[in-house]
């Protein structure tokens, strides 16, 4: 509804035209995963054919073979899988009990706890990384998940909280005073009432969290150097020796590590966007 | 605790119908808000507030694990040897660069990229998948992807140029090409939020208004210049504030396409902080690296909370 309202005002509007358009979007959106696809399912020897072929004239699954066998390209799947869902849960939770606080109470600071929210979600984690190196040090974390865990969830923390309070703030109060009522206190109402009706919210913040985690490379790549605990950004750029770069191989494990996400992305595609638009931009 | 005072509590609370063991777990409304803020407030500190402190301190230290010798006092020794050196001069002015072209870069694609999703197609998930695809892709990967699609021999964008009569170049040779690569792979990747973000926008503008003008006689140049772009300021600002402190941060992309090279060409000043610390374990110059893209970050922020104030 709300798309058509300016969709007609746009400088272009016939047929021939939109079809082209939507073209390009999909060609400039797909394109690059489509050709990593490819790659991944031509021979060595194909490879190197001039000029280059575009689609893989005998597919073989070979590289998927070499990408699991070459590196332990399961290991570095699971690490990934294991710190995302992790900071993911400690994120949620945190950032639900924060968004209660804020969306119901009468809190004196409420504004000046929103502008560190929003202050925190500009914060270049980057510049930390020596102190945290050290932190993380001292604490014997180098080299465990915790290590990762804990700056994953502050990275997703402010647009977590963010995206929860507005879904809390349309809750209504009713349904949780009954439930107190009933005999719940207020925590209990939190979770039995407030979170499952924010299920939606819940599940929106959840899934940027684990995408945010699933794509971090810096952290991973400082704190993380052993192999048996490298995630898969920082697993896959392993693949490139010295000056040999199996491009078929390294192509098969990014396959491999875009599935996932693009699975999740399909299936959640309007609660993403609404999330990033909602919560990611409230100034 | 005295029986008299429980009898009380438990009489009181009979009457909601709840025991007196609830006013524990059913604080007032101000301990309830220390309680449930505590965990968000803790790990910020362990991650935010107590690392800055220590980020400052230890920029003004002597501070190598190669060494093995404890930390010392330095005073400004660790600032002024970053400002004689070269290498800190060249990864600055490429982060900056890549900021100026990228932050724009990204906008403008975006932009077009919006204006054209938001046409009224019949089917709208093909679209939409094709926004969120390069956002959900990690840096890591477009940058590998990209330096593939850069390979001088193999590598689609120099046999598409071929096809259209253009000799290509060997990109990762040349410093220039190098880089130039690097920013388009880095308007490619983050120009698709900055659209989504542009197209939640565009679809909160009220038809009447362009209605209005379609009566007033204002042609769709004008409309779009007059109404769409207005509008849609406050949505872009807030976008670019966020791009433009992601830039200073760029790291994974250079790193994957090029380590950084031809030499140091295409480093990054968080390539640069990432090599002194984890590399070098020098974290005293570490530091005062990380002390000056806090500073152009503050900067930045800075800017963003006046534009904000100037908003009212």
């Amino acid at each position: 509804m709300s798309h058509s309202t300016t969709a007609n005002r746009s400088l272009f509007s016939g047929k021939p035209l939109r079809i082209l358009i939507g073209f390009i979007l999909v060609v400039n959106g797909m394109f690059p995963a489509l050709w990593i696809l490819f790659t991944s399912l031509k021979t060595e020897a194909e490879l190197t054919v001039k000029p280059i072929t575009w689609l893989p004239h005998a597919p073989t699954i070979a590289n998927y073979l070499r990408a699991f066998t070459d590196q332990p390209l399961l290991l570095f799947l699971f690490n990934s899988f294991m710190v995302a869902i992790l900071s993911t849960a400690l994120t949620l939770f945190i950032s639900v009990l924060a968004a209660y606080a804020l969306a119901r109470l009468q809190l004196r600071g409420r504004d000046l706890i929103l502008s560190a929210i929003i202050a925190v979600s500009t914060f270049p984690l980057v510049t930390l990384l020596v102190p945290l190196f050290e932190i993380m040090r001292a604490l014997g974390l180098l080299n465990t998940w915790v290590a990762l865990i804990l700056p994953y969830t502050v990275l997703s923390l402010p647009v977590c909280t963010l995206i929860l309070v507005s879904f809390f703030e349309g809750i209504p109060r009713d349904l949780e005073n009954s439930a107190m009522i009933d005999g719940c206190t207020r925590i209990g109402a939190l979770f039995k009432v407030v979170v499952p009706l924010s299920a939606p919210g819940v599940f929106t913040a959840g899934i940027l969290a684990f995408v945010n985690a699933w794509d971090e490379f810096l952290l991973a790549l400082s704190f993380n150097s052993n192999p048996s605990l490298r995630t898969l950004p920082v697993g896959i750029t392993l693949y490139q020796g010295e000056f040999a770069f199996p491009w078929p191989v390294i192509s098969a494990a990014l396959v491999v590590g875009i599935v996932p996400v693009a699975v999740l992305i399909v299936i959640f595609q309007e609660r993403v966007v609404s999330g990033l638009t909602s919560g990611g931009i409230k100034g | 605790m005295a029986t008299a005072s429980e009898t009380t509590l438990v009489t009181t609370h009979n009457e909601s119908g709840t025991k007196w063991w609830t006013r524990f777990l059913d604080p007032s409304e101000r301990t309830l808000g220390v309680l449930l803020l505590m965990p968000a407030a803790l790990l910020l500190t362990l991650i935010i507030v107590y690392p800055v402190c220590r980020l400052i301190w230890t920029s003004f230290q002597n501070l190598s694990l190669t060494s093995g010798v404890p930390a010392t006092f330095a005073g400004l020794e660790n600032y002024s040897l970053m400002l004689e050196d070269p290498v800190f001069w060249e990864t600055t002015w490429n982060t900056v660069l890549i900021t100026l072209i990228t932050v724009p870069g990204a906008l403008l694609v975006g932009l077009a990229l919006a204006l054209m999703a938001n046409l009224p197609f019949n089917v709208k998930w093909p679209v939409r998948l094709s926004l969120l695809i390069p956002w959900a892709l990690p840096l890591s990967f477009a940058g590998l992807i990209f330096a593939w699609f850069f390979h001088s021999e193999y590598g689609v964008v120099n046999d598409v140029l071929r096809r259209i009569g253009i000799e290509g170049v060997i990109w990762f040779n040349s410093a220039n090409w190098a880089f130039a690569a690097i920013c388009l792979t880095i308007i490619w990747k983050t120009s698709s939020f900055m659209a989504l973000i542009i197209l939640a926008g565009l679809q909160t503008i009220p038809r009447s208004l362009y209605e209005a003008a379609d009566v007033d006689g204002a042609g769709r140049l004008r409309q779009f210049f007059e109404i769409t772009l207005p509008l849609l300021k406050p949505a872009i600002v807030v976008a670019l504030i966020f791009r433009t402190i992601t830039a200073l941060q760029t790291f994974d992309i250079p790193f994957t396409m090029t380590r950084g090279g031809p030499g140091t060409s295409t480093a990054t000043l968080a390539m640069y902080i990432h090599q002194n610390t984890v590399d070098f374990l020098d974290l005293g110059y570490g530091s005062a690296l990380a002390v000056v893209m806090f500073a152009l970050s503050m900067g930045v922020t800075a800017v963003y909370l006046r534009m904000i104030r100037a908003k009212g």
